[in-house]
């Protein structure tokens, strides 16, 4: 077994009074694509929130590479290579598809030209509408952009919130299909969705939080098989 | 024609002294009161690198562009940064700052003196220029088109350069752009430097159109700046330049024709009629932030 990229330690992040993450501690192994599913309000997104040093934890440790960088401010680590695709794609709508994907690689000068190419390459689209606001972009387009926007940054661990929401079962079906293959090129993953099985299905290991903690763990082959998880989370398909 | 020129060469001021103004507001919905004591500063301290160490307006410009700057520093480092996260962060803002501002002037007034300052009589040419039966001088000349040229350049950061990309985007979402890794903190400082750089630039040309500077001149300048953003529509540079020409022209030709007591009722009076015509401004978006 590998060393994690990423550790996680007994996190607690809060707001006020109120504790939105209370205790939580997981790991992605490098180039694994691990999953924290769980219902409205388990902490979800503030556990990727205090990763990525947008919130600062009340407690608990962030190590990332095997360094603490649990204080680290959100830009220097987008430029260690720890980067989001924030709840609900935060595109800059006023904003041109390419000044979205130059913003991407702001902590990645040298290389952000040559980034910006492949993904017009990946993502055809894009290249077409690269003069166009990035307001005008449909859902998933934008969906497509906020993912080739954090890549342009050239991630090593790519945290993924919630990409599926209010997309239509075809575009969702694109975004896995597209996850899967940054998995695929060595990119760890950690994946934060509502769509249980579906996340499940595409993961290596999955975490179940309920009301800010852990509540069930494992290979994700066998939560979508544990009865208490299928029960309580992923209902009858 | 000679009352338009003249229109020009004030408006050109209020519009640099707008356009920095309402930079700080288009990307940090933030309004800076201080901005006009950078503009008071500025003139004094151009006064007195020209009057004491005998520098032209072409190196004097420059140092003041970063004196302004620098006081830009501050004001962002001292009067909002603290703030950061408030909730009233919005007012307490507009509060620190006049009282940042208020600590500027005195810090002047202790330096120079209350008395009016005026650069030395032969510090610059005298030439006369006609123009279509208008006569104007060089100088004039100058401030025009060093106004212009800083507010072309401005524009131009914005809309091409990274920084200026990283300035829409956090005038836009400043947590999207914390998310791609834009050091919110260091374009917000920037933004700062950048808008009263051009304020205190603006002041020294203010100086040089009427061949004085006081204390007091930022006051008046402040609700004038104020007009001319909301005019042009609070957080658009162009607006702002618009603006600052329209209340430029209006005061000018309100002293020739009507009288100049009535200066500030023409300037204010167009500030309410597009409040009431048009109350987004004259580019105003809907939304209200916008650069």
């Amino acid at each position: 077994m590998s060393t994690p990229i990423l550790v996680v330690e007994d996190l607690v992040v809060a707001y006020g009074q109120v504790e939105a993450v209370r205790g939580v501690s997981f790991h992605a192994e490098a180039g694994a694509l691990i999953t924290l599913v769980g219902a409205n309000g388990a902490g979800k997104t503030s556990i990727l929130n205090a990763i990525a040093g947008l919130v600062r934890p009340r407690s608990g440790r962030v190590l990332y590479a095997g360094k603490d960088v649990t204080r680290r401010p959100a830009h220097r680590l987008v430029a260690d290579g720890l980067v989001q695709v924030p709840e609900g794609r935060l595109i800059l709508g006023t904003l041109t598809v390419e000044e979205n994907l130059q913003l991407g690689g702001w902590q990645q000068r040298s290389t952000q030209a040559a980034s910006i190419k492949e993904m017009y390459e990946r993502f055809p689209l894009l290249a077409q509408r690269r003069a166009l606001p990035a307001g005008a972009l449909s859902g998933g387009e934008q969906q497509m952009l906020a993912i080739a926007r954090a890549l342009v940054a050239r991630p090593t661990v790519l945290l993924m919130d919630e990409p599926s929401m209010g997309l239509a079962p075809k575009v969702v079906d694109e975004v896995f299909r597209v996850i899967a293959q940054i998995r695929s090129s060595g990119t760890t993953v950690v994946l934060v969705e509502q769509n249980a099985r579906r996340a499940l299905r595409a993961a290596d290991y999955g975490y179940v939080l309920e009301t800010g903690q852990v509540a069930h763990e494992g290979a994700a082959s066998e939560l979508l098989t544990d009865p208490r998880v299928v029960e309580a989370y992923l209902g009858l398909e | 024609m000679q009352q338009l020129l003249n229109g020009i060469f004030l408006g050109s001021i209020y519009a640099l002294f707008a356009i920095g103004f309402t930079l700080v507001f288009g990307v940090l919905d933030r309004l800076n009161l201080a901005h006009s004591a950078v503009f008071s500063a500025s003139a004094f301290v151009g006064i007195e690198l020209v009057a004491r160490f005998g520098l032209s307006i072409w190196v004097t410009l420059p140092i003041i562009f970063v004196f302004g700057g620098l006081l830009g520093l501050v004001i962002e480092r001292v009067a909002f940064r603290p703030l950061k996260g408030r909730h009233d962060a919005h007012f307490a803002g507009l509060i620190s700052s006049i009282a940042l501002g208020a600590m500027f002037l005195a810090l002047l007034q202790a330096g120079f003196g209350p008395d009016t300052r005026r650069f030395p009589p032969d510090a610059f040419p005298q030439q006369r220029l006609e123009f279509a039966g208008a006569v104007f001088s060089v100088l004039q000349l100058v401030i025009v088109v060093v106004a212009f040229a800083l507010m072309v350049g401005l524009t131009l950061m914005v809309s091409r350069s990274r920084l200026g990309r990283g300035m829409r985007a956090v005038a836009e979402n400043p947590h999207a752009a914390a998310v791609l890794g834009v050091d919110v903190d260091r374009v917000t400082a920037l933004t700062f430097a950048l808008s009263t750089a051009l304020g205190g630039v603006a002041g020294v040309l203010f100086a040089l159109n009427v061949n004085s500077a006081q204390i007091s001149m930022g006051s008046s300048i402040e609700l004038k700046g104020l007009a001319v953003i909301i005019v042009g529509g609070l957080g658009s540079l162009p607006g702002a330049m618009l603006g600052g020409l329209l209340v430029g022209l209006a005061e000018v030709f309100a002293v020739t024709y009507v009288g100049s007591s009535w200066r500030d009722v023409i300037a204010f009076g167009l500030l309410f009629s597009i409040l009431l015509l048009r109350p987004q401004g004259i580019f105003g978006a809907r939304q209200v932030r916008e650069i």
